[in-house]
């Protein structure tokens, strides 16, 4: 070939390369129908560690299994890169059919309109829900995300070395509250053979700190999306732990290597944790040869009726999915809350049952573990329950607002009082800037 | 000039184009777009899931009332103004140990070359986090003297000097470099200080460091872009907070935090560009000021 063949050989494979591409950028990408037939193929997102995404890749193959017509991609990531990912798909309009939503994304992600609704869907059952059950899923009075599992805030201690130790934690009823918890942490940090601490530090835990709150008659978010607490009601809970930590009731920074941290390092170094009810299950796995138990969070005096609350984890189908997919879509959300089998795949990392019916049936295959988180679950659900709001958009980032105030006083940069005013005012601050 | 050998030029140019075009477009879509993108988002509220909304210079208006802005210029500049120059100084004086014949030098060479291609590594930012941990190699060390220490990560005065050491281990790509320039230096000039009789450190100070300075003068260079720039090991050690305290929070850190973790595209966008700005500030300084000490041997 002579140099001028060279050159237009190498402009066409150019061009034509050029025009590919331009036009693969042009077309939608998975998450069609395929065209012939009724063969469907969904994407479905989550996040979690690599059990989770072993557990739920297998129960999805086992979905497309019992319905050959429909296809499940699976988009796994852990949780932070599933944030960074949905974000930039979001933007990229390319988001998956099904997706799991990150609790501070909830309501970011309504106001985006990203959720379709669900309540039209022939194939996804709602039958077993309550009333009540059906209200409290509801965002701004729609119905356009699936909670599929049910957390709720807890104490979760080693009964094991509890025995061992000679400690019995209160039971639940008037003996058990805040103080009487922090009396035993304390008393239990002075004194016992391992040189184990109550607890580790973890003012941060989002989801007893609400309890706090609630038990206080304020609340995490309000009904029109601004932050519901006082500098106040967060600077008591935040005192409760200074205290607790300065008594050597909890452990330092140093002895749990920061915020945040890692259970198999910290579980040989305490009595209890503060918790998600769900945590039990992968947590327990960690000490095999001990036996872990729950606590509701412990309650003030005084607290104000319907204070215990449900968190749910929630799933959504995206707004924009292709009609001829949504009844497929609507079938892989019943089988996911509506259906024992997918748990029986799963397990119950992802709490308690929302629909009922399943929990009951998930009790009979439930590991102790589980059932210890279903018991109390089935209690706080039965409780009596004020509303709670989901967090508004800007506040996505108010997790780690707190950890990093809460390491500051722990660090003796800040105090109680100006530590609880700065997180506020920066959660302010966030929410006015998204509005 | 013919009019046929300019249309034999203008071909040949037309040919340079035609391969450049790879290139070209590499350019324009990979880095030009983004930067005059990432411009435009700098003045204006982006949070991805929304259309941006211009702001004008609200964003850079916020930097000044922003606490951990300002937190993370300090812990960037301290780093930047303490490890580089520990690090060139070390690089250079295991750079004058190996060049004076050392046997086995090609494995030296590579053994302490090696830290440079793993240093920025996660894999290295987590075994930091072994070693200076409340339980880590140190700790450990030290109790077998009866010290009791605490995690060298969860205390701010330490932290971010553990980060530093870091940086300091690999000196190796310096090295390289350093190694290279004293095999330039003509044996001659050494043997004529001798002669004059200057003695080892006279020699260093009078001829190896002059004839040096060029040397010196890139890897001041790239190093000080280098440590403007760090982010993994930061990431890592603090698990993305910058913690504790804010002790380890870098700028690029708090960059990437407003950026992937607050999706606040816009005031990340303004970050970026006021750290581009100063990396070109300090780098204009450093050649403004070059001229006063660096020796070209032709001037």
């Amino acid at each position: 070939m002579d140099r001028r063949g060279f050159l237009k050989v190498s402009l066409g494979t150019g061009l034509a390369a050029t025009a590919i591409t331009t036009v693969a950028g042009c077309g939608g990408s998975g998450g069609g129908s395929s065209g012939g037939g009724d063969e469907v193929t969904l994407r479905y997102a989550w996040w979690g560690n690599s059990i989770r995404q072993q557990n739920y890749t297998k129960a999805l193959k086992q979905f497309s299994t019992a319905n050959p017509s429909i296809t499940i991609e699976p988009e796994f990531a852990d949780y932070t890169a599933f944030q960074e990912r949905m974000t930039t798909q979001i933007a990229a309009r390319d988001v998956p059919d099904i997706f799991w939503i990150a609790s501070p994304q909830v309501l970011t992600y309504h106001k985006s309109k990203l959720y379709r609704k669900l309540d039209d869907i022939p194939t996804l059952k709602w039958d077993d829900y309550s009333k009540e059950d059906l209200e409290t899923f509801k965002l701004d009075g729609q119905l356009n995300t699936l909670p599929f599992g049910i957390f709720t805030p807890v104490i979760r201690y080693n009964e094991t070395v509890a025995k061992a130790d000679g400690v019995t934690v209160p039971a639940e009823g008037p003996g058990w509250t805040w103080d009487s918890l922090a009396e035993l942490l304390v008393a239990y940090s002075k004194n016992n053979p391992g040189k184990r601490k109550g607890t580790p530090y973890a003012p941060d835990h989002d989801l007893t700190f609400e309890a706090w709150l609630r038990q206080r008659g304020e609340q995490l978010w309000t009904q029109d999306g601004q932050v519901g607490f006082t500098v106040d009601g967060l600077g008591s809970w935040l005192d409760w732990w200074e205290k607790l930590r300065k008594a050597g009731g909890a452990l330092s920074l140093s002895e749990q290597e920061g915020m945040g941290p890692d259970w198999a390092q910290v579980g040989k170094k305490v009595l209890v944790n503060f918790g998600n009810s769900n945590h039990i299950i992968d947590d327990a796995k960690m000490f095999p040869q001990e036996k872990f138990r729950l606590r509701a969070a412990p309650i003030a005096a005084g607290a104000p009726a319907g204070h215990k609350y449900l968190y749910f984890p929630r799933m959504a189908i995206y707004q924009r999915i292709d009609d001829g997919n949504l009844e497929a879509a609507g079938k892989v959300l019943d089988y996911n809350v509506n259906s024992a089998d997918m748990l029986k795949t799963v397990r119950l990392t992802m709490g308690a049952p929302t629909n009922p019916k399943v929990a009951e049936q998930a009790a009979a295959f439930a590991s102790p573990d589980e059932k210890e988180m279903l018991a109390i679950v089935a209690k706080e659900r039965a409780a009596e329950r004020k509303p709670r709001y989901e967090a508004p958009p800007g506040s996505s980032t108010w997790r780690t607002t707190m950890a990093r105030i809460c390491e500051e006083i722990a660090l003796g940069k800040t105090a109680v009082p100006a530590g609880a005013k700065k997180l506020v005012d920066e959660i302010g601050a966030g929410i006015k800037r998204a509005a | 000039m013919t009019s046929r050998s300019r249309f034999h030029l203008n071909r040949q140019g037309r040919a340079a184009h035609v391969f450049l075009i790879p290139w070209q477009l590499g350019f324009l879509l990979v880095t030009a777009v983004p930067l005059l993108a990432s411009l435009y988002l700098a003045f204006t509220n982006y949070d991805i899931l929304n259309a941006p909304e211009w702001t004008g210079l609200e964003n850079f208006q916020r930097m000044i009332h922003d606490d951990q802005f300002w937190a993370s210029v300090r812990v960037t500049l301290i780093y930047v103004l303490v490890s580089v120059p520990l690090q060139l100084a070390f690089a250079l004086l295991l750079a004058l140990i190996l060049d004076r014949g050392l046997k086995g030098l090609a494995f030296y060479r590579s053994a302490f070359y090696l830290p440079s291609l793993l240093g920025s590594s996660v894999a290295i930012a987590i075994l930091w986090r072994e070693i200076f941990g409340d339980d880590g190699l140190i700790n450990k060390g030290l109790a077998l003297v009866g010290i009791h220490g605490e995690s060298w990560l969860q205390n701010p005065r330490t932290a971010l000097a553990t980060l530093i050491v870091l940086n300091v281990w690999t000196f190796g790509s310096p090295m390289v470099i350093f190694l290279a320039g004293l095999r330039q230096i003509p044996d001659e000039l050494y043997e004529a200080a001798r002669v004059d009789g200057a003695g080892v450190i006279k020699q260093f100070r009078h001829v190896t460091v002059p004839l040096l300075t060029p040397i010196i003068f890139f890897n001041l260079i790239l190093q000080t872009i280098g440590a403007f720039q760090t982010f993994t090991q930061a990431h890592i050690v603090s698990g993305g907070t910058g913690g504790p305290a804010n002790s380890t929070l870098f700028y690029t850190l708090y960059v990437y935090q407003q950026g992937f973790v607050a999706f606040d595209m816009g005031y990340a966008s303004a970050l970026a560009w006021v750290l581009m700005v100063a990396i070109a500030v300090v780098t204009a300084l450093h050649f403004l000021v070059s001229k006063y000490w660096v020796f070209y041997g032709d001037n």
